[in-house]
Formats: C-alpha cells, sequence, structure tokens
C-alpha cells in the first residue's frame, strides 16, 4: 500500500510516457503486482484522452478584434525603421495579416496543435457516435458513385476504397461529421463483422512526416498517415497486427 | 508494416521554427512575432479559465503579448515560446490576484486527496463519449477542481507543455506538478463518473445526432 502511495504521483506522467527511465521501471515492476495500480494507470490515460478528444470545445478561440489588437502590440514593439530597412519594414504588417490568415485556417478543426494524438482522440469520438446512431440506415454502397456524390456536395474530390471480399470489407456510407465541424469525410465499413471508420481530412498533418503512426485510444486502434494534401485515420477495435492487411488494402486505394 | 507511436510528451509542443543564424535581425523579430501570435488561441482559452471572465480574459491576453514584446530580447532561442509566453501569462495573472487583494491560488489538497480511485470498468469509453451533455460534465468537472489542480492539467492535457514546462510556468517543484496531475486528473474521473447519466432519456439521441450529420 505504501508503495502505491509512493508512486502515486507518477501515474500521470508514466501514462503520458514522460518519466525518466530509473522511475519508469520502479512503476513497470510495480504495476506487474498490483492491479488496483494499474487501474490509476488506466484512469490517468482515459481522462487525458477525453481532454484531448474535446480540447476544441473546452478553449474557444480568440476574437477577431483580440487577434488584432495583439498584432498591433508586435508592431509597436517593432525595431524603428531605418533608411535600408523601410522596403523590409513594409513586409511585417503583411506578413502579420498572413499569420492570422493561416491561424484561421489552422484553428478550424483542432486547434493549432496539429497533433496525431489529437486527431485520433477526436474521430475515436466520432467513429463511436457515428457508428451508434447511424446502424440501421447503413446499407451496402456503391464506391464510386459516393466519391462523385462526395466530390459533387463538399467541393473537394476524395478516393473512397470500395469493398472487398478479400479483406473481407464492407462499404456501407460516408457523411459529414459534425462533431469535427463537418471538415472530414468519414467513410464506413463493416470490416469482419464489426464497425471499422476510414477518416478524410482534406488537408496534411505536418508532424507525420510521410509515416504511418498507430495510436490507441479508448480501446480503438487508429493508424494514420498523410499524403501530400490529404490525412487518412483507419480504425477498429482491435490489434494492430489485424490492421494490418486492412490498412494495406485501404491505403493501396486511397491515395 | 504498423508502427506504435511513441509517446510525443518530452518533445516541446511549440514546434518553434528557430530562425537561421544569419537571417537578418528584421526577419528574426518577424519570425517571433509570427510565432507568438500563433498561440494567441491557446492563450486566450487559458486565460479565459483563469479569470472566469472574456473581459478580463481578453485584458491578460493582451498585457501578455505587450509584454513578450517588450522583452522579446530576454527568451532563449531553442526554448519553447509557448511555455515563455505561458509563464509570463501566469504571472501576470497572479499580479492582477494580488492587487485584487484575493488570494493567489487556493490548493485544496485534502478535496482531491478525498477521491477514491474506481475501478475504469465502471463505465464504458462508449459511454462516457456518446454521452450528449459531455463537454457539459467535462467542465463543470474542471470549475469544481481547486485551481492549482486545474492549472496543471489544463496545461498538460489542453496545452501539451511538458511537466518541465509546466513547473516553470507554475513557479512550483516538478513533483508538485506531477502530483497534481495525477490527482487532478483522478478526481476528473470521478466527477464524470458522478454526473453519468442516469436514465437512457440523457444519453444523446438518435435524431439528435443525425440531425447534425449529412448522410450522402
Amino acid at each position: 500500500m505504501s508503495k502505491c502511495r509512493e508512486l502515486d504521483a507518477q501515474f500521470a506522467p508514466y501514462a503520458d510516457g514522460d518519466v525518466a527511465t530509473g522511475d519508469r521501471a520502479s512503476v513497470e515492476a510495480h504495476l506487474d503486482r498490483c492491479p488496483p495500480c494499474r487501474d490509476r494507470v488506466a484512469i490517468q490515460r482515459s481522462v487525458r484522452d477525453v481532454m484531448i478528444a474535446r480540447r476544441s470545445a473546452l478553449r474557444p478561440g480568440a476574437s477577431e478584434q483580440l487577434r488584432a489588437r495583439c498584432a498591433e502590440h508586435a508592431r509597436a514593439a517593432a525595431p524603428a525603421p531605418s533608411m535600408v530597412r523601410i522596403a523590409s519594414r513594409r513586409w511585417v504588417p503583411l506578413s502579420l495579416a498572413a499569420t492570422l490568415l493561416l491561424a484561421v485556417a489552422g484553428a478550424f478543426l483542432f486547434g493549432l496543435n496539429d497533433s496525431v494524438e489529437a486527431l485520433a482522440a477526436q474521430l475515436t469520438l466520432d467513429h463511436v457516435t457515428c457508428f451508434q446512431f447511424a446502424p440501421e440506415r447503413l446499407k451496402h454502397m456503391d464506391a464510386s458513385a459516393a466519391a462523385h456524390d462526395w466530390a459533387a456536395k463538399q467541393g473537394w474530390a476524395i478516393e473512397i476504397p470500395a469493398s472487398s471480399s478479400s479483406s473481407d470489407l464492407e462499404l456501407l456510407g460516408i457523411r459529414r461529421c459534425t462533431m469535427s465541424s463537418g471538415r472530414v469525410a468519414h467513410v464506413l465499413y463493416r470490416w469482419h463483422g464489426q464497425p471499422l471508420s476510414v477518416f478524410v481530412v482534406p488537408h496534411s498533418v505536418r508532424a507525420l512526416h510521410d509515416q504511418q503512426e498507430l495510436v490507441e485510444k479508448f480501446g480503438h486502434e487508429a493508424v494514420v498517415w498523410s499524403g501530400a494534401d490529404r490525412t487518412y485515420v483507419l480504425l477498429a477495435r482491435a490489434e494492430p497486427s489485424e490492421l494490418t492487411p486492412v490498412v494495406r488494402y485501404v491505403r493501396a486505394n486511397a491515395h | 508494416m504498423v508502427f506504435r507511436r511513441r509517446p510525443t510528451s518530452s518533445v516541446p509542443a511549440g514546434g518553434g521554427s528557430a530562425p537561421e543564424a544569419e537571417a537578418s535581425k528584421t526577419s528574426a523579430d518577424e519570425a517571433f512575432s509570427r510565432e507568438a501570435l500563433s498561440y494567441v488561441d491557446s492563450l486566450y482559452g487559458t486565460a479565459l479559465r483563469l479569470t472566469r471572465r472574456p473581459a478580463d480574459a481578453e485584458d491578460l491576453v493582451q498585457d501578455t503579448y505587450l509584454k513578450a514584446f517588450r522583452s522579446s530580447g530576454q527568451f532563449q532561442r531553442g526554448t519553447n515560446l509557448k511555455a515563455w509566453l505561458f509563464t509570463i501569462l501566469h504571472n501576470t495573472f497572479r499580479n492582477m490576484r494580488r492587487h485584487d487583494g484575493r488570494n493567489p491560488i487556493d490548493v485544496d489538497s485534502e478535496y482531491v486527496e478525498q477521491a477514491p480511485a474506481r475501478a475504469p470498468n465502471d463505465f464504458s469509453p462508449e459511454e462516457l463519449l456518446t454521452r450528449a451533455s459531455l463537454d457539459v460534465d467535462l467542465k463543470d468537472a474542471l470549475d469544481a477542481l481547486p485551481e492549482a489542480f486545474r492549472q496543471a492539467v489544463w496545461l498538460r492535457d489542453v496545452e501539451e507543455l511538458t511537466y518541465a514546462e509546466i513547473a516553470e510556468v507554475l513557479d512550483i517543484p516538478l513533483g508538485t506538478v506531477m502530483s497534481r496531475i495525477s490527482r487532478g486528473r483522478r478526481a476528473l474521473y470521478e466527477r464524470l463518473h458522478r454526473s453519468e447519466p442516469q436514465s437512457q432519456n440523457e444519453t444523446m439521441k438518435p435524431g439528435e445526432h443525425q440531425e447534425k450529420a449529412d448522410v450522402v
């Protein structure tokens, strides 16, 4: 019991992967023989993931007036112009305006923290919610017709991998999921009889650097990869190894 | 091949683009301003959490930028600009409080200490995630936390600062940051658990979600 108390403060950083190596080993040794503390660590993870998933709702954006006033402070604090620097000085307000525009555009979905963790947490929430309330309306659907329809209605093109009997994957539908402000295409599948989602985000996530990432959120595995101007997130309740073939299929058919 | 993502929390959250050494002073200033201003939503959201009033939060953010731009020379390149801005924000807030004659911070550890740890299986992620009142419940749970705990959890889970950065921002030892976040999250969990809907009627109804989603 005293060990539980002693290690208690470590559980948050441990769950976040932010513990020095020595401490990590001692936490792990204890977790091996203490189920209640394993639960305590699980609590840390689930609260953190809920917070991350609802980050945008918890944190309202700054008003345009506030943005403008803060940018004004930057200009006021800028060094006085000298003769030679006039040309570049005129550049400053322009670039600030561009920054504000970018900030607005960047904040549309996940705030400015374009992190994969936040993306996965948010989309797991969408996955669970959409499947919870939609199944009775979902039936088999034609991929190219759906893609055509999407481009016509939403104004950006999408490639939708079709149903595949070899992958035991059935396309059920596509929707604009509002929980992510409607900017994300949510493609719903049935895979080995269970829900599987492919989310297509119409921009790339820089943090990914062309690498495929795997993130566990709320008991689901999210596989995330990013192309030139699209980011894909495949989500299901499955072991990572089980997902490998279906990820391969989807990647081959959507780019 | 599927790679598991490594925890990234020890990576500085700002990802600041340090200007090249040979860049002119002007473009360095410009890059500094640009990056600093990109955190305005983060600073405002945090200020609102601290002050609870939009007008006060806007004043606090403006004061923060004013100080940041005036003392930009003191910022150490290569360190996290976001964390530096948060330090200014929290210091400014503490000063505001002191002038108001109010208690700077309430650390009611008893309250958080009392929260027992329940097994996480008591309610499923699905139950929590599909709860119509999730955002409201979450905000209520945060508001119910003693301020010292709320600040630590907020900077970690919403603003993605590292534990070391939070220690700096809040001016408290690293061990205190760790225990406040551990205990703060557990208290949040308890609170969310208690606000669990008693009947089916209180969870989101099918129509509610479908109205909002376009089925193509």
